[in-house]
């Protein structure tokens, strides 16, 4: 009886449904928003047809459009508006003669599009010509100092390693900070699947590297949770939403273009050595030392006998660290072919990315295929969709303390030759003045990482207009990837000296099917009313798994298979699966189009949490005012003001299987020796598990993040000027985290909610085009953060816990009471305190309060404190600075970026000035010092230290690896990147197929200032996570710099 | 046709509505990865595993090289030999093979097999756990003990005196960790459910052998207090003696044995030939010289030596070592096993016999000195494989002799050297006794010069539990039953 009913009801509006679908007849006026004044011949055109009119002398037009339709008015000198027709009959245009139009089409949650104006929230949109051809292959790089709140750090120089990337700061303890990423409507997996120990392993690339920059439309940014409420959980840490390139506005012209760029890649970065003294301590020569605190070259031997007994000049190798690293190229081909219009389209995407890295194992190479396409069937019905092909292949090497290549290259005497002394003996064995290391140039060639990921992504898209008023889209999102590894450590490997092969095959899938049913009304009870209501549902599911084949003690040298294994018992598998159902609603008002109010509310239930507490609603709102239109106070000085405000709660789910205490195979060590269950013990195989060291927790519930957010938008003179500016202040609680326990509890870590941790920041854009005559233009793109976080609370009687990952003993990233996140915790060298009487290092006088304490034995720091945080990671501020010029066919874009305080625990600085290769350590050399700091006397008194040291034990002892000697301040100018292009005139290519052609020559990290450390502080060992700040021997960064060309057909 | 289709597209959400139940069925989120529960018969081969690895890893690395049986010549040892030690070392001793490690799973064990009915499981758990806290405590002191273990039931752990650890403490609900072995030994005299077989790695299931190690672990813990605690050390000793069930055979020897291959392979094995640390520990010239002037047969069964002569190095020399590596004096097969098998001697024959030596000595428990301290220089030699008439005459040119402290010091030094690969009981004699006399290693720094009394706190504990003093003491403090 019901199903008649909804039928019957389903058939009252089909009759409609013809009368409905026809064009609307729309009329306007079209003035210039300066002086109010008409504009006559201004081209209007419905967007992706070929329909259009241009107004008459009064500034008046007429036409008729479908419904739905988007408008496109343009006119020389001014900003060309888009404005979405919906069922306005009229539209009266003011275009303004600023920089930049105010009344943009932005992509939202969920590929709503809006009109910027109605946002109660701050979003950022970067587009294709500030991403394509910046002599980067990774889109998160080519993004970097463009975007206001949001912090972007390259991790390294090797090609493909990952990059991390908050939005307003870290609001989670222990899940994915990073933001939720979308490419066309694709719920993008941006994961760093890491399947070995980020200490000493080779990184492996975010996922999002898998897109190419060349074929990306545009990048749109939402900051706030507000902002993107509507994915739900994933989404408390901002969206990153990628428009590829589609045939939409094409005009029904198809048109092919290709984009080539050849770039050469150079180390950048290495600190200034000391080039006076040779391999040894104490100024002795020492074969076999890291050091060099030997001999003096001038005044010393003139040759020395190496550790294999041959004789080589004693001599200072300046450039035997640079000289090691080669030149590495990066070549990008793309050919993208799009055609027909708004209704009908298809486009289609080739490209290719060929990188060499710097040293010989590294590689990245990319292959992009993707179609695309949408057609809007007779019946009503609109499909669209688009299939991506990725094959990426990265080639790595180990890196980190111990074993690796650039473990040793910190390590380099100043009269050790590398370049140029044998690496190897006849049997593939390394050579080196160390028998417990490799020599980098073996190591970077005999323990290898490789990569194979295949990945196919795309969506699948059907809408339908019920009635003029209500959509139905169903869209069903797919993104699935297999990650081929190898990793190979061949006989003789620091780390392995057996050999250990490890094949490992990790796949990972995720499926989302979304419904939206969208429903609109132009008059809502009053006049100028109007509203949109989108309900949605939601199915997720994402499963990974990963398998391993471990080969150990491997039997003929270079022969790269698992099955030359001898041992295979560390081999395994892993698989993951959670799902999750959400139901979300949003209501849209606007009033005259001046005053905005947005509300949206999503019930999540996932599989992760413990039934009782498995389903949990958030809520958010947003409002924005343009007083400028309400009020008409345009001015000359004062041409367009909105203020917005949101407030917005997202709630998050946990990983999977975080519910039980498990056991796991036992195995005990690490590489100084260590065993692995099952252990063969006399010819039979002894099983052991042990508990793990994570206790479980069956009463987990959601966390979430609340999010406050005030803003103010502003266009000054003429819009020539152009401000955005956003407050927010975030508070993230009741985070399911594993809180350390006291290891004698014999585990590690509880899984619990527990904590508050508070962001608060300040972001800020500004626009500029200070100058505009004849045909020369100056654009200015000021983009600055400022965001203060802080862990209110962890848990009862916990202060500190170490955040999850892999860590060294003694120097861990961890959260600490009324400390910002990630500080990081290790031993302090103690200082004179006059707070506590009964405390070590008492001063009563105060005289000597915060100095460094001295053995006076050792005349070295007195034994630290073990348990404090000795560095902070976090920027106080960031900003970028744009500037492009234009004249005729040329432009030249140059950004500048700068990251303001923030500190760097560095291995590499510890190793080189502990060992005597850099510069400052040369100086003065044969002088004693004193290390700073005061003595305590026997009467409790202090005296200032006096005790002299030679150089080699000064140095070394202002820090060894864990200690606040190796923590730097990370500030750095940067100029980021320089691209100059050249446009061919129109009339120069008339005879020829093209319709469009530039050349371009294009730079990045051409030069970096940091005054607080002596090599490049923008780099992390650890990889794109949670842990920062930490340099634990990886790769240096690296100088770009190439030509481009861009065809169009 | 377009009715079908609308009516479709309107029912899709109840469809998906309906369809919820089994697609987020609460198996979605059991782990596939992991057990969840296992039985005793996994756990033991981790517990046994793990504390033979935890003494014979980088405690031994340590404990040798102070002990100057082994010197430093590289990265952490050479440290160690200069009395340089701090909270950053022992971290994966304390939290993954002790206390993560051994002890919690020895606990599980007592979990497990008491609901399960099986205390021949229970029995072998509270020996082992006993002797893993035994490791902990006279490293470190004052350790968590009576509330330890107990996961979120207590996740920091109060600190307990290490008097009361081995004394108990009832007062503070304490039981002593003598009361915990007889306690296992209690169980293993029980009907048992089920029995361990080669999940044993020790003995392989033979209970009255067991029995044996348990006794004797008692002799030992009585020892290690017996400078402190004479009294109650030789209460313990004299009921050891009259129970008459202790370890009286080498082939009773409390022995973990590794394997050939690799990840099967003694910790020792590893660091001495295999691994990238492998040129930290070279013999050091003080023990040779020892050896040496001992005229001892042991010597080169001990050690290698690759080259004409022993290639060694003074304890905290600085300098060039010596060249090429290849010829360097280091553990031979007795200690590592030709191919890694070890055996980790944890509980020995001839240590038993030096301890009845040492308290019939100072003591006065039953038994004659020098009888028993020839039967631990027997013992000893008998596993090295030396032929009998050559311990004779060894014995014979050795015999106790002098003071009573000069007495002391031969079954110390002899303890010593059958010990050697075992740093830990090396460097508790030494604390205990002074003996061997040893001078200070060249260079030496640490705190103040001075040889380490006592491994300091990990600096973890000091981040997570409060409990623990913060500064902790540094390593010339002296633990409670170090009263020499």
């Amino acid at each position: 009886m019901r199903r008649i009913l909804l039928g019957s009801w389903l058939l009252s509006l089909l009759f409609c449904l013809p009368l409905l679908a026809q064009d609307v007849s729309i009329s306007g006026r079209v003035t210039s928003s300066d002086d109010g004044s008409a504009l006559p011949g201004v081209s209007i055109q419905v967007k992706g047809t070929t329909r259009g009119a241009t107004t008459d002398a009064q500034g008046q037009y007429r036409l008729s459009v479908p419904a739905n339709s988007r408008l496109v008015f343009s006119y020389i000198g001014f900003e060309t508006q888009e404005i979405l027709v919906g069922n306005q009959t009229t539209i009266d245009v003011k275009l303004s003669s600023g920089t930049q139009s105010l009344n943009e089409i932005v992509v939202t949650a969920q590929g709503i599009e809006r009109d910027k104006r109605s946002l109660g929230y701050s979003t950022q949109e970067v587009g294709a010509s500030m991403i394509a051809q910046k002599s980067e292959p990774n889109l998160l790089n080519a993004l970097q100092g463009k975007l206001a709140g949001v912090q972007i750090s390259g991790q390294s120089g090797a090609p493909g390693a990952s990059t991390n990337i908050n939005i307003r700061g870290i609001t989670s303890f222990n899940g994915s900070n990073q933001p939720l990423i979308v490419v066309d409507g694709i719920i993008f997996s941006n994961d760093v699947n890491v399947s070995g120990n980020t200490l000493f392993q080779a990184q492996s690339a975010n996922r999002l590297a898998d897109v190419n920059p060349e074929n990306i439309e545009s990048v749109n940014v939402l900051k706030g949770p507000a902002a993107a409420v509507l994915y739900g959980s994933r989404a408390s840490a901002g969206a990153i939403i990628i428009t590829t390139k589609n045939g939409r506005n094409q005009n029904n012209k198809t048109e092919v273009t290709v984009n080539s760029s050849y770039n050469v890649q150079n180390v950048y970065g290495l600190p200034r050595f000391q080039n006076d003294y040779g391999q040894g301590t104490n100024n002795l020569y020492v074969n076999n030392t890291t050091a060099s605190w030997g001999l003096p070259f001038v005044g010393g031997p003139t040759s020395i006998t190496n550790l294999q007994g041959e004789t080589r000049p004693y001599q200072a190798y300046p450039n035997n660290v640079r000289d090691f690293y080669q030149q590495g190229s990066i070549f990008q081909n793309t050919a993208n072919i799009a055609g027909g219009d708004a209704n009908r389209n298809f486009s289609l995407s080739f490209g290719n990315t060929t990188q060499k890295g710097i040293v010989p194992t590294f590689k990245f190479n990319r292959t992009n295929v993707q179609v695309g396409g949408e057609s809007k069937l007779n019946n009503g019905i609109k499909v669209s969709g688009t299939a991506s092909y990725v094959q990426t292949v990265q080639g790595g090497t180990a890196l980190g303390n111990g074993g690796s290549a650039f473990g040793q290259l910190t390590r380099i005497p100043r009269s050790y030759d590398l370049v140029n002394e044998p690496f190897q003996d006849a049997n593939g064995q390394s050579i080196y003045f160390l028998t417990t290391a490799n020599n980098p140039n073996w190591a970077v060639r005999n323990l290898t990482l490789n990569s194979q990921v295949d990945r196919f992504f795309g969506n699948f898209t059907v809408g339908y207009d019920v009635t003029k008023w209500l959509n139905v889209t169903y869209r069903v999102t797919g993104d699935t990837y297999t990650d081929r590894r190898k990793n190979v450590n061949n006989i003789g490997a620091a780390r392995a000296p057996q050999g250990e092969i490890i094949q490992d095959q990790f796949f990972r899938s995720e499926l989302n099917g979304d419904l939206l049913v969208n429903a609109k009304a132009d008059k809502l009870f009053i006049e100028g009313l109007s509203g949109n209501l989108l309900l949605g549902n939601n199915i997720n599911q994402r499963q990974s798994q990963s398998q391993s084949v471990y080969a150990q003690q491997l039997t003929i040298p270079g022969f790269s298979n698992v099955s030359n294994g001898s041992v295979f018992t560390s081999s395994g598998e892993s698989s993951l699966t959670r799902r999750l159902v959400g139901y979300y609603a949003q209501a849209s008002l606007s009033y005259n189009n001046y005053l905005f109010l947005e509300l949206t509310g999503r019930a999540d239930r996932s599989s992760t949490l413990p039934r009782a507490n498995n389903t949990y609603f958030y809520p958010s709102a947003s409002v924005s005012f343009v007083p400028t239109d309400a009020f008409k106070l345009q001015s000359d000085i004062l041409s367009y003001a909105k203020v917005r405000a949101s407030i917005a709660k997202v709630g998050r789910d946990a990983d999977p299987y975080l519910l039980n205490s498990v056991f796991a195979q036992a195995s005990f060590g690490n590489n100084l020796a260590s065993v692995a269950f099952p252990l063969s013990i006399g010819g039979s195989s002894v099983p052991g598990f042990a508990i793990g060291g994570r206790i479980g927790n069956n009463g987990l519930t959601p966390e979430f993040v609340t999010s406050q957010e005030v803003g103010l938008n502003l266009g000054l003179f003429k819009n020539k000027v152009s401000i955005d500016a956003a407050y927010f202040f975030t508070s993230s609680t009741n985070q399911i985290f594993n809180v350390a326990v006291s290891p004698s509890s014999g585990y590690d870590t509880r899984t619990t909610n527990v904590g508050e941790l508070q962001n608060r920041g300040l972001e800020l854009t500004l626009n500029a085009t200070p100058v505009r005559a004849s045909g020369f233009r100056w654009d200015v793109t000021l983009n600055f953060t400022r965001i203060r976080n802080k862990v209110v609370s962890i848990a009862p009687g916990v202060t500190q816990s170490g955040i999850t990952g892999n860590g060294f003993i003694g120097i861990t990233s961890s959260i600490v009471e009324g400390q910002p996140y990630g500080v990081i915790v290790s031993t302090a060298n103690p200082r004179v305190q006059n707070t506590n009487p009964n405390g070590q290092y008492y001063d009563a006088t105060g005289q000597f309060v915060g100095q460094y304490v001295i053995n006076p034995t050792t005349g070295q720091f007195a034994p630290g404190l073990a348990g404090q945080v000795i560095a902070n990671p976090n920027p106080n501020w960031t900003a970028g600075l744009n500037n492009t010029f234009s004249y005729k066919g040329f432009s030249l874009q140059a950004l500048v970026d700068t990251r303001q305080g923030g500190q760097l625990f560095s291995f590499s600085a510890a190793d080189y000035r502990s060992g005597g290769s850099l510069y400052v350590t040369g100086i003065d050399r044969d002088q004693p010092r004193i290390l700073p700091g005061v003595i305590q006397n026997s009467d409790g008194t202090f005296r200032p230290n006096n005790i002299q040291l030679p150089a080699q034990t000064y140095w070394a002892g202002l820090g060894g690896l864990a200690s606040e000697g190796a923590v730097f301040d990370a500030t750095v100018y940067r100029l980021r990147e320089v691209s100059f292009n050249y446009t061919f005139p129109k009339e120069w290519l008339s005879r020829t197929p093209l319709g469009a052609a530039s050349i371009g020559i294009t730079g990045r990290n051409l030069y970096f200032f940091a005054p607080g450390f002596f090599a490049d502080p923008e780099v992390n060992t650890q990889g794109a996570g949670n842990i920062q700040g930490l340099d634990l021997n990886g790769p240096p960064n690296t100088r770009n710099y190439g030509v481009n060309l861009r065809l169009t057909f | 046709m377009k009715i079908i289709f609308r009516s479709v597209v309107l029912m899709l959400p109840l469809a998906f509505g309906l369809g919820c139940s089994n697609f987020l069925d609460e198996s979605i989120n059991v782990t596939p990865n992991n057990p969840t529960a296992v039985p005793p018969s996994v756990l033991l081969p981790t517990v046994e595993i793990g504390t033979a690895f935890a003494n014979a890893n980088e405690i031994n690395r340590f404990a040798s090289t102070i002990m100057q049986q082994t010197a430093g010549a590289a990265n952490s040892p050479a440290t160690y030999d200069v009395y340089q030690t701090n909270g950053a070392d022992f971290g994966n001793q304390w939290r993954f093979e002790l206390y993560g490690g051994a002890l919690v799973n020895a606990q599980k064990i007592i979990d497990i097999a008491s609901a399960s009915n099986s205390p021949a499981y229970t029995g072998i758990a509270k020996i082992m756990k006993a002797y893993a806290f035994s490791v902990a405590t006279d490293m470190w002191g004052d350790v968590p003990y009576s509330q330890a273990l107990q996961g979120e039931a207590n996740p920091q752990p109060r600190v307990d005196k290490q008097e009361d650890i081995y004394k108990g403490n009832t007062s503070q609900n304490i039981q002593s960790l003598f009361d915990l072995v007889r306690e296992g030994l209690a169980d293993l005299d029980k009907q048992s459910a089920t029995r361990p077989g080669n999940d044993d790695v020790i003995y392989r299931g033979d209970l009255a052998k067991w029995r044996r190690a348990g006794n004797t672990l008692l002799l030992k813990l009585a020892n290690t207090i017996s400078v402190k605690e004479p009294a109650l050390a030789k209460q313990v000793i004299d009921q050891v003696i009259a129970g008459n069930n202790f370890i009286r055979s080498n082939a009773d020897d409390f022995n973990v044995t590794f394997g050939a291959a690799v990840g099967s392979r003694d910790p020792r094995f590893e660091y001495t030939n295999i691994s990238s640390f492998k040129d930290d520990l070279i013999m050091s010239s003080r023990y040779l010289t020892l050896l040496q002037g001992l005229n001892d047969p042991r010597l080169p069964v001990f050690w290698t030596k690759p080259a004409a002569n022993y290639v060694t190095w003074d304890n905290g020399q600085s300098g060039a070592r010596p060249t090429p590596v290849t010829t360097w004096s280091r553990y031979n097969s007795y200690v590592t096993g030709a191919n890694g098998e070890g055996p980790v001697r944890l509980l020995t024959n001839f240590q038993r016999a030096f301890i009845l030596a040492e308290s019939a000595l100072m003591l006065g428990t039953a038994g004659d000195p020098q009888t028993l301290y020839a039967e631990g220089i027997r013992a000893s030699m008998t596993l090295a494989g030396i032929p009998t008439a050559q311990i004779d005459a060894y014995i014979t040119a050795n015999a106790l002799r002098g003071t009573q402290q000069e007495r002391l010091a031969q079954i110390i030094t002899q303890k010593y050297i059958a010990f050697t690969g075992n740093g830990l009981e090396l460097w508790n004699d030494w604390r205990r006794t002074g003996y061997p006399t040893q001078q200070p290693a060249q260079n030496a720094v640490g705190i103040d010069g001075t040889r380490p009394v006592r491994a300091v706190y990990v600096s973890f504990e000091n981040e997570r539990n409060t409990n623990f003093p913060n500064p902790a003491p540094q390593s010339n403090v002296k633990v409670w039953w170090d009263a020499n």
